[in-house]
């Protein structure tokens, strides 16, 4: 039943009879396959740029304001919070465009939950920042910055973790959980050391669950 | 040797119905993006669609919004089952081959 020059060709016509069953399981798997690589983003994509913003932006506060008030490299003081911020709105970016990539012209109870979880990071840092605003206020300056940095950062522990939550994913839950331990500890260290905990533990954790989702992906597509 | 439907056996139909099928239970797809997702023209789509839904495979709804509508497709549980019983249906055939060549030897023997 050897298929011809017409039916490979065919995508619409019904002379598509003339495939072989091996080829139509194959058509199936192909479009199954090529379908999931549309409608799920590449989670290194949408974790790793927050992974490199995390690592350089913290890595620059710790370097320029360690522990104890001890300056590692003299960089100019706005320039860590200033690779912060910029690479947060990168990051923001290149999830809020890869996410609608795949996600747009979705209808129904999935969309709803990702309209919903969007949300709980908005509001959420809506909500926690003007407390921490206040709070910080009457503190030092370096204990005010680290209020600042474990507030913002025990909010993306907790967000992850109900993100893994929504979707049941146990990676994410882990990553949430691993990013808020990790921070727990970093803000009983205090300003500085906690810098160098969430560079190092959750920038470089946000990079390796991106790397490891992407392969459990991968090998979940091939089986 | 099982009966293959013949709803699906045309290519287009086969890959716009197991595209549908990917998606989660309730969730539908906008017929511009299922366009993308098939890389097919709107008339070819549309005629596709027509012949699913006759048969009930899928369910496409039509809502307005502002001036413009929107259309959305949905696999119904009947289409669901359609896929799965080709699908079983394929590999049984796939299974059947290679008896079907073994079957004349092992009588002449």
């Amino acid at each position: 039943m050897e298929p011809t020059t017409s039916s490979v060709h065919d995508v619409d016509g019904d002379d598509g009879t003339e495939l072989t069953a091996a080829q139509r399981l194959a058509v199936i798997d192909a479009q199954e396959q090529a379908t999931q690589r549309q409608l799920e983003p590449d989670p290194l994509l949408m974790l790793g740029p927050w992974g490199v913003a995390w690592l350089l932006g913290f890595g620059l506060l710790f370097l320029r304001f360690g522990p104890d008030g001890r300056t590692f490299v003299d960089l100019p003081d706005w320039l860590p919070l200033a690779t912060l911020f910029t690479g947060l709105v990168l990051a923001a970016t290149i999830t809020a465009v890869l996410g609608y990539r795949s996600y747009h012209g979705i209808e129904g109870p999935s969309s709803l939950q990702g309209a919903m979880y969007g949300w709980s990071w908005f509001l959420g840092f809506g909500a926690l920042m003007p407390i921490v605003a206040r709070m910080g206020n009457q503190l030092p300056a370096d204990e005010e910055g680290l209020l600042w940095g474990a507030a913002a950062v025990a909010l993306t522990g907790v967000l992850y973790m109900a993100g893994g939550a929504v979707w049941r994913d146990r990676w994410m839950f882990a990553l949430g959980a691993w990013i808020a331990t990790t921070n727990v500890i970093g803000a009983m260290a205090g300003p500085g050391w906690h810098s160098l905990i969430v560079a190092v533990a959750g920038g470089g954790g946000l990079l390796l669950a991106g790397v490891t989702t992407t392969v459990v992906m991968r090998r979940r597509r091939a089986r | 040797m099982p009966e293959l439907d013949p709803v699906i056996h045309a290519q287009g139909r086969l890959r716009a119905l197991v595209t549908l099928a990917t998606l989660l239970p309730g969730d539908r797809l906008t017929f511009p993006r299922m366009q993308e997702l098939l890389d097919m023209t709107a008339g070819n789509l549309l005629t596709h669609l027509r012949k699913l839904e006759e048969a009930d495979y899928v369910d496409v709804r039509k809502r307005s919004r502002g001036r413009s509508s929107v259309t959305s497709i949905a696999i119904t549980p009947h289409g669901r089952s359609a896929l799965e019983g080709y699908r079983i249906g394929l590999r049984q055939l796939l299974d059947d081959v290679p008896q079907a060549d073994e079957a004349p030897s092992s009588t002449a023997s």
